[in-house]
């Protein structure tokens, strides 16, 4: 009658496992949260030279993330354009990389609420780029596979696109001559000048196109994922962790100082 | 999710232009080799080591290096090299009217998408020319020679002729090879097939359709000139 | 020309992370290029015997396959595994696995060519010379066939397993963090060296293909000398 009742038992959960084999269960199981990062975008995702580990901001995330469900952090280095390829083809449990949240991807991809918030900037030689009208005008180095590349093109038609796989490539292009502007999220551009020996050739014009809002990107569908992301951001900020995760690559001590204008929970 | 529908014609639109570069990139590329690499092979074949030394150093760094990294070092690396007025020059929009058409000069990542396929693919061509002299039995030289004609005469109505048709199917080998590498481009910038299929997949998110096309056009393409070659070599007369 | 963000990153350069993260660099390079080429010679041995031993419709939807890898550019095939394959069929395949897949599947297809031309360039009547000697067909093959087609076949061989080291470089695209990826890396995060970076990486790959070309051809010839 026990052996009954347990094998019943068993099989109940078997069955119940199937039903809600849902992706957080899986990585509980497994032990491991996958993410995807960027590796050359200081300071959201890039390689340590002494460590060679990648840190930023983004990965202090992911490390969030794996601490609160007890598992291993496994990073996977990508660049813009096979973030959600990544998503859907099962590559990654998520992914923190500077990912704008939009409808269109909505539709492909689950999104947490944003845990940061930046606008599409520009960076050029200094004096060339005065005013956005300009912009219609010049060849523009973009990111392939990034919203900066269509806002773009909806608002400045006439801009000529030049698309790279990642943004210091299209910074090298900049400094080559190749294009004349590159385009990004302002902190990622004020992030990547921080790095650039002759920083004091280069600007960035006071003026961005669009208002981004950053969140986790989650495979479609995995709603119980998506409820914990968003629960552990919000535990984040409210004790604290946000804030020193920020002012760890943000604050007024670091190579790239940046008010902090978005707190998560302000926009949903 | 994935075969729901086919792409806008916008797209479709894109991914025809993207063709449309690979096409006509390749077509010069092919061309231009083939003259290099016919070069190249003279001097590979030299007695005088003074050419055959360097053309053969050329070769092989040029065949045992990644084309990849040879485009990242023509765009990002070699742009770095120039002096300061001829980068100015090469990213400057320029244009020339003549009597029937104009001609206008590329931006810089097709110039050096383009001269890196072809120094990449030269290197290849030249070693089947070569092939193709070597394959041309040494006794007809000498007996043509004794016939009394010259050497250029030899060369002209000898050797290159026969040498030509050994070296032709591996020629069209790498014609076909130009084709696929040319899609490497994109890493530099290049607005080429693989990079109009990665645009509509960032645009569109339908990856499959995106990858489907632009691999059945390359697929096209290389049949059009694996057709082209038969057609060429059945045209040949038999001996 | 700065030559210390060379030898300051050299270890990255050479293997990666390693000992502190997975093994990347050159090492990589080497072992992504390895076992690309045995499985694309092993590919390439059954699919040219196949060619070879088959007939009319088997024999012709072979070569279709065939030409199919011979006409999709690598990156293509490479973004189709990696990406396409786990949602069009459901199997997952890590980045090092997909790199070796599309390698030897292209490297496979254009080898089983050359072991078929290798194994069709010698006469007929070997065959039947063996056939009737008693052999079996798979002996004839191993015993009469192969060893002559060979050395007849060895150029194509190193000729592909350079070019296979070279497509390693395309790993790249998806983020395997092989010799290009990490010269990318590097270039990318110290900005402004890309000239000497790309310089060195070329050199590299140049030394690992000119040495495999120098050991197979010194093999090459013994052989050839020894039959």
């Amino acid at each position: 009658m026990n052996k009954l009742r347990i094998g019943f038992l068993l099989v109940l959960t078997l069955l119940a496992g199937l039903a809600h084999a849902d992706r957080l269960d899986d990585i509980k199981k497994a032990g491991v949260l996958r993410i995807a990062a960027f590796d050359s975008n200081p300071p959201f995702g890039f390689i340590d030279p002494t460590t060679k580990q990648t840190v930023g901001l983004d990965v202090d995330y992911g490390k969030a993330f794996a601490d609160k469900l007890g598992v291993k952090l496994e990073i996977l280095s990508t660049n813009p354009a096979n973030r959600i390829p990544l998503l859907t083809s099962n590559k990654v449990d998520l992914v923190l990389a500077n990912f704008t949240i939009t409808d269109e991807r909505a539709k492909q991809v689950n999104f947490s609420i944003p845990y940061f918030a930046s606008g599409q900037q520009f960076i050029a030689k200094k004096g060339v780029l005065k005013s956005p009208d300009q912009l219609n005008s010049l060849r523009i180095g973009v990111d392939k596979g990034t919203t900066n590349e269509i806002v773009l093109r909806e608002k400045y038609p006439s801009a000529t696109l030049v698309a790279y796989d990642d943004t210091p490539f299209a910074f090298t292009a900049l400094r080559n001559g190749n294009v004349q502007a590159i385009t990004q999220d302002g902190p990622k551009l004020i992030g990547l000048l921080a790095n650039v020996p002759d920083k004091e050739n280069y600007e960035i014009p006071p003026f961005s196109i669009s208002d981004d809002l950053i969140g986790v990107g989650i495979p479609k569908g995995e709603t119980a994922l998506t409820e914990f992301v968003n629960e552990t951001l919000r535990e984040l900020e409210a004790n604290g962790q946000a804030q020193k995760i920020y002012d760890a690559w943000f604050g007024p001590h670091t190579k790239t100082p940046l008010a902090r204008i978005y707190k998560i929970g302000d926009k949903s | 999710m994935l075969f729901d529908s086919l792409l806008a014609p916008k797209y479709l639109g894109w991914l025809l232009d993207g063709f449309v570069v690979t096409v006509v990139l390749s077509a010069l590329t092919c061309a231009s080799a083939t003259a290099l690499g016919f070069v190249l092979c003279l001097g590979r074949i030299a007695r005088s080591p003074f050419w055959s030394l360097p053309v053969r150093f050329f070769l092989s760094l040029f065949r045992n290096t990644p084309l990849l990294v040879q485009l990242f070092f023509w765009y990002f690396g070699a742009a770095a090299l120039m002096p300061e007025s001829v980068l100015h020059w090469l990213n400057q929009p320029h244009h020339w009217r003549l009597p029937l058409f104009g001609v206008t000069w590329p931006p810089f990542e097709y110039v050096a998408g383009f001269f890196g396929l072809t120094l990449y693919t030269a290197a290849f061509i030249a070693e089947e020319f070569r092939a193709g002299v070597q394959g041309v039995p040494p006794g007809q030289a000498r007996a043509a020679l004794a016939l009394g004609l010259r050497r250029y005469q030899v060369w002209l109505s000898v050797i290159m002729p026969q040498a030509v048709r050994i070296s032709l199917p591996p020629l069209l080998g790498q014609y076909m090879n130009a084709v696929k590498n040319s899609s490497l481009t994109m890493a530099i910038g290049l607005a080429e097939l693989s990079y109009a299929s990665r645009q509509v997949e960032t645009e569109t998110f339908k990856t499959f359709q995106a990858f489907g096309i632009a691999t059945l056009l390359y697929i096209g393409l290389i049949v059009l000139i694996e057709l082209a070659g038969q057609w060429i070599q059945h045209r040949q007369p038999a001996h | 020309m700065n030559l210390d963000v060379i030898t300051d990153h050299l270890d990255y350069f050479l293997v990666g992370a390693y000992p502190h993260g997975p093994l990347g660099g050159a090492a990589l390079t080497l072992i992504l290029s390895v076992l690309s080429a045995l499985v694309s010679g092993v590919l390439g041995f059954i699919l040219g015997i196949a060619l070879a031993v088959t007939r009319g419709f088997a024999q012709t939807s072979l070569l279709l396959v065939l030409s199919f890898f011979r006409a999709i550019p690598v990156i293509m095939l490479i973004f189709w595994t990696y990406f396409m394959l786990p949602i069009v069929f459901g199997i997952n395949v890590p980045g090092i696995a997909t790199v070796v897949i599309a390698l030897s599947l292209i490297g496979g297809a254009y080898l089983a060519h050359s072991v078929y031309a290798g194994i069709r360039s010698l006469r007929q009547g070997q065959w039947q010379a063996a056939a009737a000697l008693g052999l079996r067909p798979w002996q004839v093959l191993r015993y009469v066939i192969l060893p002559q087609a060979l050395p007849i076949m060895t150029p194509s061989f190193i000729n592909q397993w350079v070019a296979l080291i070279k497509d390693t470089s395309l790993a790249y695209v998806i983020g395997v963090g092989e010799l290009s990826f990490v010269a990318t890396q590097v270039s990318n995060r110290e900005m402004v060296y890309p000239t000497e970076i790309f310089l060195f990486v070329a050199l590299l790959y140049y030394a690992i293909c000119s040495t495999l070309e120098f050991f197979a051809n010194r093999v090459a010839r013994r052989y050839q000398q020894a039959t």
